[in-house]
């Protein structure tokens, strides 16, 4: 009467195992225990803290003692100093806020673009196999080599930058818009088509929003890659933003404003990084 | 004379060179029955209910529901997965909500009033703000479950629903579908590969050999165990030996085959 009731051939499946882990041992060896040992918020704010800190002294200090030549590498006060020059006297901001637009302009149209496509093209196989290989061939372009044909299709105006932004961040994005949806559980999908919902209603209302914490992440990676083809556009073929503001200081060795415009490409991106990252934790507080 | 409520007719199913389903399967489902179809994981009992919910494509055969055919997936059958498939951006409320959303025949209030209903009807009344992943395996079955009630389904599709639950929620959580789908009056096709549970919940019981998947018995719970299903079942001598008979009758097929 005690035989196990169970059929034991189901004991192997890695669905089931993988939902009734194996008990966590009490004590794990020491060497072990550092490993992904949870860090106090605060201690991690600490030591980002410190160490930034520790390389801009470390920095500054070389320079003072003349270690390092002010004409090749400007102290981080003079770099400063610069910078609060350039946006106080210089319509350093118009440059920033040029920039900034032209950015966010070619990002959202990418995202626009890339996001119904991909999900189409992962819940489509016939659309997937048609235009995969386009991608692809596309996507291994660098850049750079298709800027001097850009400069033959659409001259050095805006739409120059705006294409060259848009070819660098949606064949990329495509990509991982389709790895998103392919990630997308499909118990979802199904139990969505069983309270009567149509394929339309499927993708918008369950399939879009169960990606949209990956999808979050995703854009934001990408919006860093715009950064890179910006500044090349910029250099290339513009007459204000901070890509040419950086070139034309090159030209007369003002070194301090070059460095000055790199700094606030970094700061722009630790800033729209932390704001994004913000957002994330607002909008998916389930997670 | 009147169609069966819901019949197979000469199913068969073919996955490229693998038979899934052979020879072909005809089996008919009453109204208001509990039927559970128990077999050996892979054996092709899951690939027969999910061609109920119109998740799956027929080789050959129909599945009719009235006498009519049926087809793609509609609210008229309801999915509950092995897996937690409750919404995690949605709290309780607004996934049972969900099993409305595509409903334009009730008003905003009758959609209220039905929320609550289920709510209360699976023990879930005061979770209703929790967010999913905040609640324990059991609770989330009991979402599905209540989401899939919502819809209107009449016929339940439950595919190992209680496999990853504790021994003690999946007991919990049997009496309550048994209790649920008698005051609901569904039609539940539930799958596993769990003996015990699958005498404990049938009225019905067809035990699936080996893939391909063919009947090896049928056979009747309710005839022998009656339609009142508490823990006190459980312990009765019916019910050990219903047991008994139903593992032999699997280890005998196991032996034949191995």
């Amino acid at each position: 009467m005690n035989e196990p009731a169970r059929l034991d051939m189901r004991d192997t499946d890695p669905a089931r195992s993988a939902s009734t882990p194996a008990a966590v041992p009490a004590a794990r060896p020491a060497s072990i225990a550092k490993l992904r040992a949870p860090l106090p918020r605060r201690q991690q704010l600490a030591l980002a803290l410190v160490t930034s800190t520790a390389v801009v002294a470390l920095w500054e200090a070389a320079v003072r003692t003349g270690w390092l030549n002010e004409t090749y590498c400007p102290s981080p006060s003079t770099i400063v100093a610069t910078l609060w020059r350039m946006v106080t006297q210089e319509h350093f901001l118009t440059d920033i806020a040029i920039s900034n637009a032209r950015v966010w302009g070619a990002f959202l149209l990418s995202a626009a673009m890339a996001i119904p496509l991909g999900i189409l093209m992962s819940s489509y196989r016939s659309l997937g196999a048609a235009l995969e290989p386009i991608v692809d061939f596309i996507r291994y372009l660098p850049v750079p080599a298709l800027v001097p044909l850009s400069i033959i299709w659409f001259g050095v105006g805006e739409e120059t930058k705006l294409f060259l932004l848009w070819l660098g961040t949606f064949f990329q994005l495509i990509l991982l818009v389709i790895d998103d949806m392919n990630r997308v559980p499909q118990e979802y999908i199904e139990v969505a088509a069983t309270v009567g919902a149509q394929a339309p209603q499927i993708l918008r209302d369950v399939a879009l929003r169960a990606m949209l914490p990956s999808l979050l992440n995703n854009l934001r990676i990408t919006l860093g890659w715009c950064w890179t083809y910006l500044i090349l556009a910029e250099i290339v073929a513009a007459d204000d933003g901070i890509g040419f503001v950086i070139w034309s200081a090159r030209r007369f060795m003002r070194t301090p404003e070059v460095m000055a415009g790199v700094v606030a490409i970094g700061l722009i991106g630790l800033v729209t990084d932390q704001l994004l990252r913000l957002l994330h934790r607002r909008a998916f507080r389930y997670l | 004379m009147r169609p069966p409520y819901l019949a197979f007719e000469q199913v068969t199913k073919r996955f490229g060179e693998l038979d899934v389903v052979a020879p072909p399967f005809s089996f008919e489902i009453g109204q208001k029955e509990f039927v559970v179809f128990l077999g050996p994981s892979g054996c092709g009992k899951t690939t027969l209910m999910r061609m109920i919910g119109g998740l799956e494509s027929l080789s050959s055969g129909a599945i009719m529901l009235h006498g009519v055919p049926l087809g793609p997936p509609d609210r008229r059958r309801g999915m509950v997965f092995q897996s937690y498939s409750s919404f995690p951006w949605l709290t309780v409320s607004s996934n049972i909500d969900f099993g409305m959303r595509y409903r334009n025949d009730l008003s905003k209030e009758e959609k209220r009033e039905r929320r609550e209903h289920y709510l209360e009807m699976v023990g879930l009344a005061d979770f209703g703000e929790a967010f999913p992943n905040k609640l324990s395996g059991g609770m989330r079955q009991r979402i599905a479950i209540a989401r899939a009630l919502a819809s209107g389904s009449e016929i339940l599709l439950m595919d190992e629903p209680f496999g990853a639950l504790d021994a003690l929620r999946r007991e919990r959580l049997q009496v309550e579908l048994r209790r649920i789908q008698k005051e609901d009056a569904k039609t539940v096709v539930f799958v596993t590969h769990d003996v015990e549970e699958a005498v404990f919940l049938a009225d019905r019981i067809v035990v699936f050999s080996k893939r391909p998947a063919r009947i090896l018995s049928v056979v009747d719970v309710a005839g022998t165990l009656g339609t009142e299903r508490s823990l006190k079942v459980r312990d009765s001598d019916a019910f050990f030996r219903l047991r008994s008979r139903v593992l032999h009758m699997i280890r005998e097929s196991a032996g034949e085959t191995e």
